[in-house]
């Protein structure tokens, strides 16, 4: 039977995680983290932005049509939690936002989608943050986003030699190729050939 | 609101702008190593300058000969160029082509190991580029051109191609090549139907100049309300230059027609044609597949106006143009949507040349003859418009929802060539060994005509 | 009781920011850094799609952003994220089972970690570091990671069928088939 790749890099195989420093990439998995200080506001205001964006599919569409980003989050850390000596314990002075996204292609090219494309998302998830100067012109946000980026020390990806849209066409190859193995036996050849004819006509965008 | 830019034609290099290799018979390559000091070099560099074509109109005919020069990083050095100065390009253009080899996909038969000697390894120092209308202006030229090496001394040509056009401006697969080229603001903007950005109502409008010339606003700064330049070399480097890509591809022409011929077997009842026209998007005479699904356009016209003017927003599917299909990867223009905002900042101007003799048409065995592409583009940033395209969309299909296949008439030792033929139902193309094969190539700098005179005077720093 | 933010369809994300012990912090960083060369302990973890490991050493403070006062970290921080199959609290119990050997050179350098860099003593610290996510993405959140893994060795093993059966007659075609996909 066919062998599972279990997390392993692959052999020799295009690259695409260009951009970065060596230890966001796994395969051709990236990751980005960027920290952010907040204004006072923004402590109000995200956590509605988060919610109404969490409700609303409609607005994270762009995102989803963009299928750059396998998983992604924003964090606020309004405290940090005392551990005893030698942290000091005392109340931060200003909100901070944490993000972090996984993504597939380069960073120029991930940066620049979010610059062009996600315009007015970037102005509401960073507008509260100090020193965001607009999303476009690009060239001052990319400067801005590398300033605040942090190099991970450790990435790990379960599949890093898949990128988003493979795994949409896998999930979606694995559903319409479940109802071709379930007929496949009982189908005279004839009937088969037309039953496999059709399911690669619906499956091609995926394979 | 964007102001409209007038371009500075007399201090830009023609060859950024103009397609000489249409106009001429013979377009040659000279890579010259600087082997004296600094000094000796500039002497024997303004010795060039008077003879260097600018972008400026001919009003009194076509010259004979035309020269435009480039440098590598290591050509800058060679001249006298400071490092602090050498340190404000860009960073891919100092660590040069060969460097890059893993990340561009020059692997296995491409790598530079396997190379012409001569590039890629430093010794490519300064780039002539000689167009001459026939045999005798060549050798003309290049006689002269290697007596003033000659003269000066310490000067040797350590690689060279001579090329010309095949006819019907083809390429040696058999395509029509070279007549789709980005609308320039300032420079081209009649051909923006079809060469420039596709907008929402079905107009077009031309790219910015600065996408291609150094010190003029490009897509992202033209609505700077700071009217900021985008990132450049020092003055009096930074303006009216351009970055050049040069590479020479080797095309293994006789292995391309076998591998159609017998995957035709399978496809559209042997029609090998066809089965090529889906792999690369176009016709073998140019005719775009996604208006003329079934075949070519007698009517079609290379050089015409509307010989690009087609959109792929009527075949998202990719039933007409494979979604895969070489024109598509290498221009998508609205095929990924978003307004072409995620493809529209990755155009290039190709200025290559076909190389070799012709394999005769039918011949099905190679007969050890060196022929293929000189690819040469001309753009403002290496990393972004090259390179992003080499990696992003011919060395993979991922934005185009492909997974990781890779632009099929290149061939991919690496196995992931596989080729989907959109339809009902979908033809699949086993992945292939390379078709094209890198043979050599270098990142050089295209300076202005007042950025020459400055490094030829030893005052660029 | 984690926050309802953490999850999307049955993934959730986990984030954890523990202050380092003074002068360890280039250990920390130089132990992180070589983490892929025997292969990251994270694949043991086999509900986790993708996580990471960053150290922060302060907030950036620009003058000209004006922001009034600056904001200093008194430590630096190793944050850990992981977006991860199903409830934190069993990942968690698997986490502090299965990177038992490498928590002590992680964890075991951070300022207040339990004496046993392992098991209940282990989580209880990191569940008091727990950072809850405010919007959290995930492109297929209905998936686990083994469903994603064998999914894609299906797609790959659909695309080599298909094109090596081209051609092959209705009767060819079935036969191939059961043999390839099975007939269960």
């Amino acid at each position: 039977m066919y062998a599972r790749a279990m997390g392993k890099l692959p052999s020799a195989g295009p690259v695409t995680a260009t951009g970065t420093a060596s230890h966001n990439i796994h395969g051709h998995a990236i990751a980005i983290t960027v920290f952010s200080t907040i204004k006072w506001w923004g402590k109000a205001v995200l956590p509605v932005l988060f919610a109404v964006t969490k409700r609303v599919p409609k607005l994270t569409e762009t995102l989803v049509q963009l299928s750059f980003i396998h998983f992604a989050r924003w964090s606020v850390i309004k405290e940090l939690p005392y551990n005893g000596e030698p942290q000091t314990k005392r109340k931060l002075r200003y909100p901070h936002m944490y993000f972090e996204s996984n993504f597939n292609g380069g960073w120029e090219e991930y940066i620049d989608a979010f610059s062009h494309i996600l315009t007015s998302g970037m102005a509401a998830f960073w507008g509260s943050s100090y020193g965001f100067p607009k999303a476009l012109p690009t060239a001052p946000f990319k400067k801005y986003i590398q300033v605040n980026e942090t190099e991970a020390s450790h990435y790990y990806s379960a599949y890093p030699d898949a990128t988003i849209t493979m795994i949409k066409g896998a999930l979606d190859v694995d559903e319409k190729l479940a109802s071709l193995k379930r007929d496949a036996a009982k189908l005279d050849p004839a009937a088969f050939g037309t039953a496999y004819q059709r399911f690669l006509t619906e499956a091609q965008r995926s394979l | 609101m964007a102001e409209r830019v007038t371009m500075d034609l007399a201090d830009i290099q023609g060859d950024i702008l103009r397609a000489y290799g249409n106009d001429y018979d013979c377009t040659s390559y000279a890579f010259v190593k600087i082997g004296c000091p600094p000094e000796r070099a500039r002497a024997w560099f303004s010795g060039l300058l008077e003879h260097v074509t600018t972008a400026e109109l001919w009003d009194a005919g076509k010259p004979l000969t035309t020269l435009n020069v480039a440098v590598t990083a290591a050509g800058l050095t060679a001249l006298g160029v400071s490092d602090e100065v050498l340190g404000s390009f860009s960073k891919e253009f100092r660590e040069g082509m060969s460097s890059r080899a893993a990340l561009l996909g020059d692997v296995g038969p491409s790598a530079p190991e396997t190379w012409e000697s001569g590039l890629g390894n430093g010794d490519a120092h300064v780039l002539l580029t000689i167009n001459a209308q026939q045999t005798t202006e060549h050798e003309r030229a290049l006689g002269l051109m290697k007596a003033a090496m000659a003269d000066a001394g310490g000067l040797r040509i350590v690689y060279q191609e001579d090329t010309q056009l095949l006819p019907g401006s083809r390429e040696h697969f058999g395509y029509a090549d070279g007549f789709a080229q980005p609308a320039i603001e300032g420079s081209s903007d009649k051909k923006a139907r079809g060469g420039g950005v596709p907008l929402k109502d079905g107009a077009w409008r031309a790219l910015a100049p600065g996408e291609f010339i150094l010190g003029y606003p490009d897509e992202d700064t033209r609505d700077d309300p700071k009217r900021r330049l985008p990132t450049a070399p020092v003055a009096p480097l930074g303006k009216s230059a351009a970055y050049m890509v040069w590479r020479k591809l080797y095309q293994d022409v006789a292995r391309w027609r076998r591998v159609m011929r017998d995957a035709a077997e399978l496809y559209a009842g042997g029609d090998e044609h066809k089965l090529a026209a889906k792999v690369v998007g176009r016709w073998s005479d140019g005719t775009p597949l996604v208006t003329h699904p079934d075949k070519p356009d007698p009517e079609f016209d290379a050089s015409g106006p509307g010989a690009n003017d087609f959109r792929y927003d009527s075949d998202l599917n990719g039933r007409r143009c494979p979604l895969g299909s070489h024109v598509r990867r290498s221009n998508p223009r609205d095929a990924l949507g978003f307004e072409g905002h995620l493809s529209f900042r990755h155009r290039m101007i190709r200025r290559g040349m076909p190389y070799g003799k012709e394999l005769a048409e039918g011949v099905l065995n190679d007969d050890g003859i060196d022929r293929g592409l000189v690819f040469v583009s001309f753009q403002a940033s290496i990393s972004r418009q090259f390179e992003g395209v080499q990696v992003q969309w011919l060395n993979t299909g991922n934005l185009f929802g492909l997974g990781h296949d890779t632009d099929f008439i290149l061939g991919d030792p690496g196995g992931k060539g596989k080729m989907t033929i959109q339809g009902a139902p979908p033809f699949f193309l086993s992945p292939q060994e390379a078709f094209v094969k890198t043979r050599g190539g270098e990142y050089l700098f295209v300076p202005g005509i007042t950025a020459l005179a400055a490094l030829a005077d030893g005052t660029a720093g | 009781m984690s926050s309802k933010n953490n999850v999307n369809g049955q993934a959730s994300g986990f984030q954890s920011m523990t202050p380092i012990r003074p002068g360890e912090e280039h250990d920390l960083r130089a132990y992180l850094e070589a983490m892929h060369e025997n292969g990251s302990p994270l694949a043991r973890l086999p509900r986790t799609h993708m996580a990471r490991f960053v150290i922060v050493e302060n907030f950036h403070n620009d003058p000209s952003w004006g922001q009034r006062k600056e904001e200093h970290l008194d430590l630096w921080y190793l944050i850990f994220t992981s977006n991860l199959d199903g409830d934190i609290d069993s990942y968690l119990d698997e986490l502090c089972e299965a990177l038992a050997p490498e928590a002590r050179e992680i964890w075991g350098r951070c300022v207040g970690c339990p004496e046993e860099t392992k098991g209940d003593a282990l989580k209880a610290y990191l569940k008091h570091n727990q950072i809850d996510c405010g919007f959290f993405y995930a492109a297929y959140g209905s998936s686990t990671a083994a469903e994603v893994e064998a999914a894609l060795a299906q797609r790959d093993q659909v695309i080599a069928f298909a094109t090596r059966v081209q051609g092959l007659s209705d009767e060819e075609l079935q036969r191939s088939f059961l043999a390839e996909f099975g007939t269960t």
